[in-house]
C-alpha cells in the first residue's frame, strides 16, 4: 500500500523526480504548505528573491547557462503577475522554465479572494501551456506534463498553478514512470529523410553560401554545436550569427562574420545579402534580421531548419524547409555528406570568401578611440581581452551595452551569452547572472548592464549579498537611456525626451550598502588594473564605469532600411531618408 | 504566390479540458486572424476530445501560419483544413423566429417547403422554423423571411468533414 501524501509534498517529490536542484522563488500565503515541505527536506535549495520577475529571469540564466529546466516558485496573486514579464521573457527566447504558483483554495476561486488572480487566463498567451490543478489527483500528472513540455520540442515556459486546497488534500503518489501525463504532446524531432537529400543538392550546387545560425542550436544542446562545427569546416562556408546563437559557433573561429542583423557587422549583412543560398539553423527571420523583409536577401535559396514549423514561411519565404531537432538533422546531414564522399572544393568559393574578405577590412566596429573619455567599445574590448581566458558567462540588460557586449566580447562556447533578445527586457542581466552563479558556483560571471537597466532589478544586490554570489555588474555608464536616445537623435530631431538619467545612485556606495565592492573608473587608463581587481575580489563587484556620454552603437540598419543600406558611423547619413513606413516600426 | 484573401474551414480536434477555447480564441485574437464562423462540441465522451470548426479567413501564407500556430497549442490533437480536402460538406443549423399573419402565412409555408424548413412551434402569433444547409442558402432563407418580421434568430455556425477517404485523426 502506497502511503496517501499532501499535494504539498508530492508537489516536492515530483520536483526531486525531475532532478530539480534549485528553485527560485518568493514565499506568500497561497504557497505556505509548499515552503512547509521544502522546509522539511535536503534536496532542493531554495533561492530567496526580492521580486518574482527577477525569479523567472534567475532561472532563465540556470537554465540557459546548463541546458536543464529553471524552476520558480511564486505565491497567488501579486506574485503570480510579477512573473509576467520572465515568462514573456522565456517565451520570446524559447528557455525551458516551470513555474508554480499558488492559488486561493478551489472553493473561493472567482470570489475575488485576497491575493486572487487568474494567472492561468493572464498567462495563456504567455507560456507555451498551463495547468490549473483543481483535483489533487491530477497534481503530479500536471508536474511531471509541465516539465515534459517545458523541455521537449521547442522548449518554453510552462506555469502549473496549484490552489491551496489541493496543496493540503491527500492523494497517492506512484513515482515519475508511473504517473500517467494529462497532456498528449509528441513533436517532431527526426527529419524527414528526403529533405536532407535535397539539403545536400541545395549546398552542392551555391557558390555563395551562409550559414545563419540562432540560438536554437544552442536549445539543442552542446552536442548540436559540435556537429554544427563539424559540418561549417567541412564545408568551409561563412558563418554568421544572430543575437541568440553567439557561441554556436566560435566568433573567433575565421569563418564567423560575427552577428547580423540591425547592430550586425557589414561583412554578416551584406554577405546575407549578396549570398545564393542561405541555410538558416535554428534562427527566426526576426524582424531585427531581415530589415525590411521585402528587400531581405533577394537573389538566394533559402533553407530552414527548425524544430517548430510554425516559424517556417512567416516572415520571409524559403525553398526548403527541414523540421527536426538541430542535432538530429546536422547528424543526418553530415552521415549523407559522408556517405557521399562530398568535397567541397576551396577554389568554387573563393571568389565568395574575396568579397567578403573586401567588406571585412571595412573593418565596421572600428571607433575613434580617445585618451580622456572611456569609450564602451575600449571598455568592452578591454573586459574581453583581460577576461576571455577564465571563459566567463555573460549575461547583459537591454540597450546599446548589450549591442556593444554582442559586438566587442568573444563567444567561443554555447551556453555562455545570457541576453534577452525577443523580448528585449531591461533589468533582465543581474537576476540571469544570479541564476547563473548559482549553476556554476566557482565561474567568473559578469553582467554587462547599463545604468537605467540595472536599476530596474538592482533590490536583487541583497539576493547576491545573501548568497555570497560573486556576480561582477560591469556597468557602462553613460547617463542616458543610451539605445532610446540613438534613436530620438535619428528619428526625432534629436529631442531627448526623457531619456536622460536624472538622480542616478553613487553606485559604488550603493555596492558597499550591500555588502559588495564598489569600484568606478572614469580614464581610460584606469580601466585594467580595475577589471583585474574586479575579478580577483572573492564577492560581487559592481564596476561603474562612466563612458562617453555621447556614443552610438553602430554599424545600423535604420528601421525599414534593407542590408545594404547600413550607417556605419555618426558620419553616414541614410541616403533616402527613414521612410514613413520605418518610422513606425520599433 | 497568390495574395488572393479565400475562405478557409478548419477542423481540429482538441482535449476538452478548461480553457481549451479561450485558447483557441485567443490564438486568433492575439495575432489579429480573422473568425468569420467557430462551432464547438464534445465529440468522444470517453478520451474527452472536442471538435472546433472554424471559418476563417486570408491568404495562403496567413492561413498556413494560423494552422502552424493551432498545432502548436499542447491540447491540439490533430486538425485538418477541410477546403484542401477534394469533396466536403459544411452545413449549418439556424433557428429562427417570424411574426405570423393571416396575409402571409401561405408564403411562409411556400419558403419553408422550399428549403426544407420545419415549423417547430406555432403559438401567440410567431412562428419558429429550423433549417440546415449550407451558409449561403441559409442567408438566402433569411432574406425571404425578412420581408415578415425577423423576431429574433441565432444559427450554429458551420460544421463540416471531408467526403473523400480522409478524416480527422483523434
Amino acid at each position: 500500500m502506497i502511503k496517501k501524501i499532501t499535494g504539498a509534498k508530492l508537489l516536492v517529490e515530483c520536483l526531486i523526480n525531475e532532478k530539480v536542484d534549485v528553485i527560485f522563488g518568493y514565499p506568500g500565503g497561497a504557497v505556505l504548505p509548499i515552503y512547509d515541505e521544502l522546509f522539511k527536506q535536503k534536496k532542493i535549495r531554495h533561492i530567496l528573491v526580492r521580486h518574482e520577475q527577477a525569479a523567472v529571469h534567475a532561472a532563465e540564466g540556470y537554465a540557459r547557462s546548463t541546458g536543464k529546466i529553471g524552476v520558480v516558485l511564486v505565491t497567488s496573486g501579486p506574485g503570480a503577475t510579477n512573473t509576467v514579464t520572465g515568462l514573456t521573457d522565456a517565451m520570446m527566447d524559447s528557455v525551458p522554465i516551470v513555474c508554480i504558483s499558488g492559488q486561493v483554495p478551489t472553493h473561493m476561486i472567482g470570489n475575488d479572494a485576497f491575493q486572487e488572480a487568474d494567472i492561468v487566463g493572464i498567462t495563456r498567451p504567455c507560456t507555451k501551456h498551463n495547468y490549473l490543478v483543481k483535483d489533487v489527483d491530477n497534481l503530479a500528472g500536471a508536474i511531471h506534463s509541465a516539465f515534459f513540455i517545458a523541455s521537449n520540442g521547442r522548449p518554453g515556459p510552462v506555469l502549473v498553478d496549484i490552489p491551496k486546497d489541493i496543496q493540503t488534500f491527500r492523494t497517492n503518489y506512484e513515482g515519475k514512470t508511473n504517473t500517467k501525463k494529462i497532456s498528449y504532446y509528441s513533436p517532431q524531432v527526426d527529419p524527414n529523410k528526403d529533405s536532407i537529400k535535397f539539403f545536400v543538392e541545395m549546398i552542392g550546387q551555391s557558390e555563395k553560401p551562409i550559414f545563419y545560425v540562432g540560438g536554437g542550436v544552442i536549445n539543442s544542446g552542446p552536442k548540436a554545436s559540435r556537429l554544427l562545427f563539424e559540418l561549417i569546416k567541412k564545408t568551409g562556408f561563412p558563418c554568421t550569427q544572430t543575437l541568440m546563437g553567439l557561441g554556436a559557433f566560435p566568433t573567433s573561429d575565421q569563418q564567423a562574420l560575427g552577428m547580423l542583423g540591425m547592430h550586425g557587422t557589414y561583412e554578416s549583412n551584406l554577405a546575407m545579402h549578396q549570398c545564393d543560398l542561405m541555410i538558416c539553423i535554428g534562427a527566426r527571420f526576426d524582424d531585427r534580421i531581415t530589415g525590411k523583409v521585402s528587400g531581405f536577401s533577394p537573389k538566394s535559396k533559402k533553407i530552414h531548419i527548425d524544430i517548430d514549423p510554425s516559424s517556417f514561411n512567416k516572415s520571409v519565404n524559403v525553398d526548403l524547409t527541414i523540421q527536426g531537432d538541430i542535432k538530429k538533422v546536422l547528424k543526418e546531414i553530415l552521415n549523407l555528406l559522408n556517405k557521399k564522399k562530398m568535397h567541397f572544393q576551396k577554389q568554387k568559393y573563393s571568389n565568395w570568401w574575396k568579397k567578403i574578405n573586401k567588406w571585412r577590412k571595412k573593418d565596421c566596429l572600428a571607433y575613434k578611440n580617445s585618451k580622456k573619455l572611456i569609450k564602451p567599445q575600449y571598455a568592452l574590448e578591454r573586459l574581453n581581452e583581460l577576461t576571455k581566458n577564465l571563459c566567463p558567462y555573460i549575461t547583459t540588460e537591454v540597450g546599446q551595452h548589450q549591442m556593444w557586449a554582442a559586438q566587442y566580447l568573444t563567444f567561443n562556447k554555447p551556453n555562455h551569452w545570457m541576453t534577452s533578445g525577443g523580448l528585449g527586457t531591461m533589468g533582465y542581466g543581474l537576476p540571469a547572472a544570479m541564476g547563473t552563479q548559482i549553476a556554476h558556483p566557482k565561474s567568473l560571471v559578469i553582467d554587462v548592464a547599463g545604468e537605467a537597466s540595472i536599476l530596474m532589478n538592482i533590490q536583487e544586490m541583497s539576493t547576491l549579498k545573501q548568497y555570497r554570489l560573486p556576480v561582477k555588474i560591469f556597468i557602462l555608464n553613460n547617463h542616458y537611456m543610451g539605445m532610446v536616445r540613438q534613436w530620438q537623435e535619428l528619428l526625432h530631431g534629436n529631442r531627448l525626451s526623457e531619456s536622460y538619467m536624472e538622480s542616478l545612485p553613487d553606485f559604488v556606495k550603493l555596492a558597499e550598502s550591500f555588502g559588495a565592492v564598489g569600484l568606478r573608473a572614469t580614464q581610460p587608463n584606469d580601466l585594467d588594473l580595475m577589471i583585474k581587481e574586479m575579478i580577483e575580489i572573492k564577492g560581487p563587484v559592481i564596476f561603474d564605469v562612466c563612458v562617453d556620454e555621447t556614443e552610438n552603437c553602430f554599424p545600423m540598419i535604420p528601421s525599414g532600411a534593407t542590408h545594404d543600406q547600413m550607417l556605419l558611423g555618426p558620419n553616414d547619413e541614410f541616403e533616402d531618408g527613414i521612410s514613413e513606413d520605418g518610422m513606425v516600426l520599433v | 504566390m497568390t495574395n488572393k484573401s479565400d475562405k478557409y474551414i478548419i477542423s481540429i480536434m482538441v482535449d476538452n479540458e478548461p480553457g481549451v477555447l479561450a485558447r483557441v480564441v485567443g490564438l486568433f485574437s492575439g495575432r489579429g486572424y480573422n473568425i468569420e464562423s467557430l462551432s464547438v462540441s464534445e465529440v468522444d465522451s470517453d478520451k474527452f476530445l472536442s471538435r472546433v470548426t472554424i471559418v476563417t479567413s486570408g491568404t495562403k501564407i496567413i492561413v498556413d501560419q494560423i494552422k502552424a500556430q493551432l498545432n502548436k497549442l499542447i491540447p491540439v490533437h490533430n486538425l485538418i483544413d477541410i477546403t484542401q480536402q477534394e469533396s466536403f460538406i459544411a452545413k449549418e443549423y439556424i433557428l429562427i423566429k417570424i411574426k405570423k399573419n393571416q396575409k402571409n402565412q401561405k408564403k411562409t409555408f411556400d419558403i419553408a417547403n422550399k428549403f426544407n424548413a420545419s415549423i417547430l412551434s406555432d403559438q401567440n402569433n410567431e412562428l419558429i422554423l429550423e433549417m440546415v444547409g449550407t451558409s449561403l442558402n441559409i442567408s438566402k432563407f433569411i432574406k425571404l423571411l425578412r420581408t415578415f418580421g425577423i423576431i429574433e434568430l441565432t444559427r450554429s455556425g458551420l460544421v463540416s468533414m471531408p467526403i473523400d477517404s480522409s478524416f480527422i485523426k483523434k
